[in-house]
């Protein structure tokens, strides 16, 4: 037997990923057990409940794979603060600081802390990791692969062939030159939260008008090859760790917006800010257009495989797989960081001579929710709780109207809830989405949410999609005029919506099949089982936690109802 | 502390041809980063920007 364990960590999202033989059986985000959002911490909790899952032991590891290479790192670092010296001054003892605190060591420290022998323990390049990520789970034999994000050591896009069992890279670009530094920056302009608020950005965007097309030609340029440059002069990474930006980008587009104001989309400030969304999206999406033109021309090949954090903007995905020219697109849906220990732990899987993993079919990689764990706590906090039938009773307190919190089976990898860790809704009236967005998430308003569609019933509400992609809620459909008076709640401004398609033999497609024959669109509002700044719940304990402190109708765990008294 | 590991790593990565050159200066800055450590004067607070180190 042969066991591989994959780490991301140390930036972003923390995340933990067991290949055995050749199988991924677990893989789970460390966020969900610190309960800190985003949490970068060496992912301990995670791992180990990988390995209890797979019901394994640490010295039963046969590898232990970090996502990157922390010298590469380190490395660059200490060129950028050459290259940029004597501006470099400022932030260079925190750089250095950083590396040494833990961040060099990080081998060492999994070895350990899991108690793994430290020769088994080993790293990967990050983009390599990225690549192996979206190469190995999708379906194809021969694909190009693109890996797009804000920095790993240094590369920030890469272009890869993967064939079979191999990966082979063939082009890159590297730091400062990238579209996610780009996207980040534009996010801290936008007054939110870097590595959180891009979400948020793309949501804007489709308030927005391209109109700042000719400002952003000065921030980035689009060559003919499809590579990319942005104007340094804007863009203040390594001096500025603040915002990521100089002022010279507040001279081109105005000052930035103040992080927390509310939202008036009337205004000229917030017509503004949505209009600079839509232009940096716009060129975002011409941006990897390019880089796939690019692809195309040096691999010949037939299919396109998409991951790194750029990966996660579900509006560019939907025009990729439009427009770029394959005839097949997979998009790693975790495809951020945390997604990154999903390839390195088949690339030590690949390694050790291990079969090749199966295509993603499902993310449910997390541990279970018990019913019996449910009536437990319903009991010791005075909670009612009632057995359900099965998911006909789940569909008849949707079609009531009710809003849902509903845990089942394993819990999500990645950022998005599928349906095992979700709040479910009707998709009308258009009132779910304001008690969804002001009470429960306390979100802002422009914010959509999702539908989840019963696969076979899709094509009656929305425009032709990216089938591959739907199922992990990577891309978005126009929703059909004739549907969306029925789907108000899950349209967004631009009659889009980020759609999820189901299949008819889950649990979660029988609940919408069953709501389907009460209201006639077999069609669910399904947003993450979080509140606001909470990472998604993971335990019973969680889904408790959320109910008590939200107002949910009610609580699904498995087969059991608990209300508040 | 680093193990031996880990410095035969470090070693070899920045003993790489083309990365001679960094070699003095990467043993300046790792000792004086690692006085500015040891002496308490540095603490990493993450940024709001897009953690880049
Ligand atoms: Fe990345």
């Amino acid at each position: 037997m042969s066991a591989t364990l994959g780490i991301s960590a140390n930036y972003h999202d923390a995340a933990a990923a067991l290949v055995v033989d050749g199988t991924l059986v677990a893989a789970m985000q460390e966020e969900r057990f610190s309960r800190i959002k985003n949490d970068p911490s060496l992912p301990l909790s995670a791992a180990r409940a990988c390995l209890a899952l797979a019901k394994l032991d640490a010295k039963d590891l046969t590898r232990v794979v970090f996502y990157e290479n922390p010298y590469r790192k380190l490395e660059r670092v200490l060129t950028m603060s050459l290259r940029t010296f004597p501006r470099s001054l400022t932030q260079f003892p925190r750089a250095i600081a950083s590396q040494l605190s833990g961040k060099l060591q990080v081998l060492d420290e999994l070895s350990s802390r899991l108690g793994v022998r430290r020769d088994r323990v080993t790293h990967r390049e990050h983009h390599e990791s990225h690549a192996a990520s979206a190469f190995f789970l999708s379906p194809f034999e021969r694909a190009a692969v693109l890996t797009v994000d804000a920095v790993g050591e240094e590369t920030t896009t890469a272009l890869w062939l993967g064939e079979g069992r191999s990966l082979k890279a063939l082009e890159r670009i590297a730091f400062p030159h990238s579209l996610g530094l780009l996207y980040s920056a534009l996010t801290a302009w936008c007054g939110f939260e870097v590595n959180e608020g891009e979400y948020k950005v793309m949501g804007l965007a489709a308030f927005g008008q391209p109109r700042f097309r000719d400002e952003f030609t000065k921030l980035v340029t689009l060559a003919p090859d499809g590579s990319f440059s942005l104007g340094l002069d804007f863009f203040d990474s390594h001096t500025n760790t603040e915002v990521g930006f100089s002022p010279k980008l507040e001279a081109l587009l105005g000052p930035r917006r103040s992080p927390g104001t509310p939202w008036d989309l009337t205004s000229d400030r917030d017509r503004r800010v949505a209009d600079v969304a839509c232009t940096l999206q716009t060129v975002l999406e011409e941006a990897l257009l390019g880089l796939a033109r690019r692809a195309k021309e040096r691999t010949g090949a037939n299919a396109l495989c998409l991951a790194g954090g750029v990966g996660l903007n579900a509006v560019a995905n939907a025009r990729l797989a439009r427009e770029s020219g394959f005839r097949d697109f997979f998009v790693q849906p975790a495809a951020g960081d945390a997604g990154a220990a999903l390839g390195a732990a088949i690339l030590g899987a690949l390694d050790l001579g291990d079969a090749r993993p199966a295509p993603l079919e499902s993310l449910a990689l997390g541990l279970p929710v018990t019913s019996d764990d449910a009536r437990t706590i319903a009991k010791n906090l005075g909670l009612v709780a009632t057995p359900l039938s099965g998911p006909d009773d789940v569909a008849e307190l949707l079609a009531k109207g009710e809003i849902l919190a509903c845990a089942e089976g394993r819990f999500e990898f990645g950022p998005r809830a599928l349906g095992n860790r979700s709040l479910l809704a009707l998709p009308t009236p258009i009132a779910v989405k304001e008690r969804l967005n002001r009470v429960i998430k306390r979100r802002e308003p422009f914010r959509p949410f999702a539908p989840a569609v019963l696969e076979a019933g899709a094509p009656r509400f929305f425009e032709p999609f990216a089938e591959r992609l739907a199922p992990f809620m990577v891309t978005v459909a126009g929703v059909k005029a004739e549907a969306r008076p029925s789907l108000e709640a899950v349209t967004h401004v631009d009659g889009t919506a980020r759609v999820q398609t189901v299949k008819a033999d889950s649990r979660f497609g029988a609940i919408i099949d069953a709501v389907g024959r009460r209201t006639g669109t077999p069609v669910v509002l399904n947003t993450s089982l979080n509140g606001k700044g909470d990472p998604i719940v993971a335990s019973v304990a969680d889904a408790f936690a959320f109910f008590l402190g939200h107002s949910a109708d009610a609580l699904v765990v498995d087969d059991v109802l608990i209300r508040k008294p | 502390m680093l193990s031996v590991r880990t410095v035969k790593d470090l070693v070899g990565h920045f003993a790489k041809q083309n990365r001679l050159v960094l070699i003095p200066l990467l043993v300046v800055l790792l000792l004086a980063a690692v006085l500015l450590v040891l002496t308490q004067g540095l603490a990493y607070v993450t940024p709001f920007v897009y953690a880049l180190f």
